[in-house]
């Protein structure tokens, strides 16, 4: 239990970067070959379980600041969640619907699994920006959700004449949400950026 | 619009961070105001200048270039 104790103590962005670093090591290995698909969905069991760690530590944190609060960490929370839901959905989706040979019906059900918990990350974000007391957070929130929005409108415009035009193969739709998420978290950074460059104390 | 927030802070000797958590803002909050990146909301002038004990006109200053003048002109004020 000593273990266990230690880990306890344990900040929550150490597991978050422990998360991301193993999911990272493991998509690497996959890409190589160095494992097969079956063994990385296996092992992708290790970063979903950081993320259950990340959690926990998130709700131990001190609170050194009422106003910074329960808005963001329930953000934060929803979306680890969400995305741990999403790579186990994703994972037993693909694997049952390779393998085997499921009914149309069942096929339908396995396409839930990823889909519901996208769909549980956008109700996340748009609760995130309906409860944050904080308005300049706020606001940063909402800019930077309209630089994700600017990514998805222009690449997809893009890309979809490009298809039309047969010069680039076809892309599927899904391919919206990570887009924007990463348009949205290059909008947060070009926010971070230019209130540390105002002079932060 | 330009403010006194950063003067009126010094003569207190107080932090961002102090007067974020006086304010229940984040200090996010205070420096992009502090340093003109971001207007605050009616609400939040109002609980500024009850905090500093002062009107808002006091803290807060509008910039003369961004007051309209007559017919929609700008006017220049000095």
């Amino acid at each position: 239990m000593s273990g266990g104790s230690k880990h306890a103590g344990r900040k929550p962005n150490f597991w978050a970067g422990m998360g991301l670093a193993i999911f990272a090591f493991l998509i690497a290995l996959n890409t190589t070959g160095a494992i097969n698909r079956t063994t990385t969905l296996i092992l992708l069991a290790i970063p979903i379980f950081m993320v259950v760690l990340y959690v926990r530590a998130l709700g131990r944190q001190p609170r050194t600041n009422a106003c910074a609060g329960m808005a963001s960490i329930r953000y934060t929370r929803g979306i680890a969640i969400s995305s741990a839901a999403y790579l186990v959905g994703l994972g037993t989706a693909m694997s049952v619907w390779r393998n085997y040979d499921p009914s149309t019906a069942v096929t339908w059900l396995l396409a839930m699994l990823p889909i519901a918990p996208i769909f549980w990350m956008i109700y996340v974000m748009g609760r995130y920006i309906v409860e944050e007391t904080d308005e300049y957070l706020r606001h940063r929130a909402v800019l930077a959700s309209l630089v994700g929005l600017g990514f998805v409108l222009a690449i997809g415009s893009f890309w979809g004449f490009l298809e039309t035009f047969e010069l680039v193969p076809h892309v599927p739709g899904w391919w919206a949400v990570p887009i924007w998420a990463v348009g949205m978290g290059l909008g947060q950074g070009w926010l971070a950026l230019r209130d540390r460059a105002g002079g932060e104390e | 619009m330009k403010n006194r927030l950063k003067v009126l802070r010094a003569e207190r000797s107080w932090s961002q961070q102090d007067l974020a958590e006086r304010l229940e803002v984040s200090r996010q909050s205070v420096n992009a105001i502090e340093t003109g990146k971001y207007d605050p909301s009616l609400p939040l002038a109002f609980r500024i200048a009850e905090t500093f004990g002062m009107s808002i006109e006091a803290i807060f200053l509008r910039d003369p270039a961004a007051l309209p003048g007559e017919n929609g002109q700008v006017e220049k004020e000095g």
